[in-house]
């Protein structure tokens, strides 16, 4: 089921005519999205346009992983800056080349600041120079990325640097939403720096096509050692990852994802869904766990399958329902359903699979915007996402020795059958209260889930990422 | 790898070729096999070695007759060596001359074989036009099985539209990414800023070099005359320009792109050709009385993306050569590159100077080194000389075995891309 704002903006006469017509129509941008598995190289050529702040720290690493992506590097910064992006070209055959040789108009595909040398609110003006001056030049479905830096234990002066980033990503992320460009914050935590590049990445590459407007933490705190360096082709390969809710929706787009990585994904659904969950299973050459997550029994079995396959890389707690109704009429088994399977398996199943975690592990759950923002008919949906929230930050705290990250993805508006059920009024406000205006794609959710339990994302830990095209509601 | 096993060597005893021309002139009745029986016949003639002695032929090639894909087994059976010589033909694209005498190395060194032939071949004028695959599952079922009347007629249906059924010309273009080579060549041209004068002026230092060793004998040795097309006799390369200089080479089109800097003048061009070594024991080697020239120190083979760099491998594969060896480059006295495209040798010399992209390829601390001029390419390279795909990996040994024993120098390095995005490299170093 289509969006139809997106499919009338791919046919050139309409667009004319509400062009032509002054229609206040906002048609959004047609996103470019990457369904294939990961390449080498995902920004094959495409131009970048980067600046850096004075006395900014993470410039080696942004050029590093500009040139290794692939991209064609032009640079707006002083000759200190510039000694990085020579050294990157020089590795990787994409040599130096100045913003000042962009011709007028010419678009690039990203742009990108590194803000890590901005100490305070004057500082910040560093911002506006770069911005204000190449803001336009960002591509339809182009990307605008920030890095900063951020410690917990900053003197307020500098503290304030962080959250006002944030603002700046989350505004501009609303300007060049109408371009399906996205704009997002990465802010590195002191000692973290090694693990920008994977993040980095990410966020440039058409897999983060669905978020917007958000920052991207980047910790030391989940320690971990690999063998090896950071594989950025078929990072999941040879590792076991458990996904509950995989027969449809966002759970099987997420296992052909994972499977495209190489993963070996035990699809977990209830017995009633078993044709869909067989067949899945068999075509990304995972597992089948026909269960229901609220079964008393469902953790001892779950541990079970995944001690058969060797211990488990990462679970990614997808299962979940809605059984919306306004308080007052809300039945109790209402109530206990969604807290059950959406809340409490969650705990009872990851407290059963922890020691078959392995080191460099992942805990990755659903929440909600809803769980966040809250929703007539929701109070027990949005208890139970919310919680997870709480579940997710606390989790992370508890696991960060053992090099095991937690997170969580808080995903917008989705299309799916559920959304799809939504009177139509509802869902058109729902799909265009966001910067990208339109709907995401369970592929978009999948995507991140991806990513957030490849090893390339150990830098993250105890986070809630929406990806809801930059929410208008909320921060 | 050059790994002695109980003390067992492979040592370089000779090596001959015919001279190269270029495609669809002399040699164009000579089919690759036809080159291969030549070289080995004149190898075997110049060091005096009895047919029944050779134990097998490992041969490289890249256009493998389709029907008889195992040139270096037809080469041991058109020369009637031993019935008992076996033979095996291998493909790594313009590495194969040098995947072949590498292999036969390494069976020595596993006391698989005493002796061995080893080298290569290709003739791009005998290169098989394909026939549209359309044409070939249409016809196939008549050609092969007992075909009716009606069998015929609901062929014919099958060959719509006609203009599927053109030969295509063939282009030396990459399967995985439909990229000509010389396109490849022409991006690595601009990402690593190669300018056209450069690329020119080593062309014609390739040329200079070529003619100087023809003019001087030097390769006397190892070239032997070919009674080509009509009868003429071919005694050197044909593709030499004694005459090159950079007013000719400047005025030159560009081949890949319109605003490009590769041209004929500083690519390697299509050729026809044959090389082949005679590779033995050490033991053997001194026991019939020979002197061996060389042995390989070391060999190493990398890919690369074809998407991103295609013909970097030797970037790769050259340091890894040097490491397995034991050796810098500073300690290289000789250094030999194939020229695919002079914008591709001079690009790899800019990585392996480069401390960035050994500290970021190849996980070293300082760059591998600055390939001195002087000791790169001594007796010209494929821009000149001419490269028949398999052969060239041969040459460059034979060459290289030969200037280390003339010139008592200890070491050298050779390097080779390959399309595939391969890379290989080897050091070869000298026998007293």
């Amino acid at each position: 089921m289509n969006d139809w704002l997106v499919e009338i903006g791919q046919n050139k006469q309409a667009r004319s005519m509400i062009r032509s017509l002054g229609l206040p129509v906002p048609v959004p941008e047609k996103l470019v999205r990457d369904k294939g598995p990961w390449s080498a190289a995902p920004l094959r050529d495409q131009p970048a346009l980067a600046g850096a702040a004075e006395g900014s720290a993470l410039v080696s690493e942004i050029a590093t992983a500009l040139a290794s992506a692939g991209a064609d590097p032009y640079v707006a910064a002083s000759d200190a800056h510039e000694a990085a992006f020579r050294a990157a070209g020089e590795a990787y055959g994409r040599p130096l080349r100045r913003a000042t040789e962009l011709g007028e108009g010419k678009r690039v595909h990203a742009l990108v600041f590194d803000a890590s040398g901005i100490e305070g609110a004057a500082g910040l003006k560093a911002l506006y120079d770069f911005f204000h001056a190449h803001i336009d030049r960002v591509a339809r479905c182009g990307r605008l990325v920030v890095v900063g830096r951020t410690d917990p234990r900053a003197e307020p002066e500098r503290a304030l640097v962080a959250t006002a980033l944030e603002g700046f990503v989350r505004s501009a992320a609303k300007e060049v939403g109408r371009k399906g460009a996205t704009a997002n914050l990465i802010l590195v935590e002191p000692d973290a720096a090694q693990h920008l590049e994977p993040v980095l990445r990410f966020v440039l590459s058409a897999r983060s096509a669905f978020i917007s407007g958000q920052p991207f933490v980047v910790r030391a705190r989940a320690a971990h050692r690999p063998n090896g360096k950071v594989p950025f082709v078929r990072p999941l390969d040879g590792k076991v990852v458990l996904v509950t809710g995989a027969a449809r929706g966002i759970g099987e787009a997420t296992a052909r994802a994972l499977g495209q990585e190489g993963a070996h994904v035990v699809c977990l659904d209830r017995p009633a869904d078993d044709a869909a969950t067989s067949k899945l299973a068999r075509d990304v050459g995972g597992t089948p766990l026909l269960l229901d997550v609220t079964d008393p029994e469902a953790p001892r079995r779950i541990a079970d399958t995944l001690k058969g396959l060797g211990g488990v890389h990462a679970v990614i707690h997808n299962a979940g329902i809605t059984r919306d109704k306004t308080l007052l009429r809300m039945k109790a088994d209402l109530w206990d359903q969604v807290i059950d399977v959406n809340l409490a398996s969650v705990v009872a199943i990851t407290q059963a699979v922890e020691p078959l975690l392995k080191a460099g592990g992942r805990i990755i759950c659903l929440s909600s915007i809803a769980g966040i923002a809250g929703n007539v008919g929701q109070t027990n949906y949005a208890a139970s996402k919310a919680g997870i929230i709480g579940y997710v930050r606390a989790l992370s705290e508890k696991y960060a020795e053992r090099g095991v990250t937690v997170n969580a993805i808080a995903p917008g508006f989705i299309e799916t059958r559920l959304t799809a059920a939504i009177p139509f009024v509802v869902r058109e406000g729902g799909r265009r209260m966001s910067a990208l205006g339109q709907g995401g794609l369970p592929i978009d959710v999948a995507q991140a889930l991806v990513f957030l339990a490849s090893p390339g994302a150990q830098g993250m830990t105890g986070q809630i990422l929406r990806v809801c095209g930059g929410g208008l509601i909320g921060a | 790898m050059g790994n002695v096993k109980n003390g067992r060597r492979a040592v370089v005893v000779a090596g001959a070729r015919t001279p190269f021309v270029k495609a669809f002139s002399e040699y164009i009745e000579l089919d690759a096999i036809a080159l291969g029986v030549l070289a080995t016949r004149a190898l075997l003639k110049k060091v005096d070695l009895p047919y029944r002695e050779v134990e097998g032929i490992v041969w490289g090639g890249v256009i493998l007759p389709s029907g008889a894909p195992n040139v270096g087994r037809e080469i041991a059976l058109d020369l009637r060596l031993d019935p008992g010589c076996e033979a095996y033909t291998v493909t790594r694209a313009c590495a194969s001359g040098l995947q072949a005498v590498t292999l036969g190395a390494a069976a020595i060194e596993r006391g698989e074989a005493d002796i061995l032939i080893c080298g290569g071949a290709d003739s791009t004028s005998n290169a098989e036009v394909k026939l549209p695959q359309k044409l070939v599952h249409a016809f196939a079922p008549l050609a092969l099985g007992k075909p009716t009347p009606a069998d015929y007629l609901s062929a014919a249906p099958k060959l719509l539209p006609l203009t599927e059924l053109i030969p295509r010309q063939p282009k030396v273009a990459e399967r995985s990414t439909g990229e000509v080579m010389g396109e490849s060549a022409e991006r690595m041209a601009r990402r690593n800023e190669i300018p056209r004068e450069a690329q020119d002026a080593f062309a014609l230092r390739s040329h200079q070099r070529a003619a100087a060793a023809i003019a001087s004998g030097r390769f006397e040795d190892e070239v032997f005359p070919v009674q080509g097309a009509g009868g003429k006799w071919v005694h050197t390369d044909t593709l030499v320009r004694a005459d090159s200089t950079m007013e000719k080479l400047a005025k030159l089109r560009p081949a890949f792109a319109r605003e490009g800097t590769l041209t004929a003048g500083n690519s390697s061009a299509l050729t026809d050709g044959s090389a082949a070594v005679l590779l033995m024991s050490e033991e053997k080697a001194r026991a019939l009385g020979y002197k061996p020239l060389a042995a390989f120190a070391s060999w190493a083979y990398t890919g690369v993306d074809p998407s991103d760099q295609l013909l970097m491998g030797p970037a790769l594969a050259m340091p890894k050569a040097l490491a397995r060896a034991g050796l810098r480059l500073a300690d290289i006295d000789l250094v030999d590159m194939h020229e695919a495209f002079a914008a591709q040798v001079l690009s790899v010399l800019k990585m392996l100077a480069s401390p960035a992209f050994a500290r970021s390829r190849l996980g070293l601390d300082e760059a591998v080194g600055e390939v001195d001029p002087e000791r790169l390419n001594v007796h010209g390279g494929s821009i000149a000389l001419g490269h028949p795909f398999g052969a060239t990996g041969a040459r460059m040994v034979t060459t290289m075995a030969n200037e280390l024993a003339r010139t008592q120098k200890k070491t050298a390095l050779l390097g080779i891309c390959a399309a595939g995005g391969l890379g290989a490299a080897a050091v070869l170093e000298r026998i007293d």
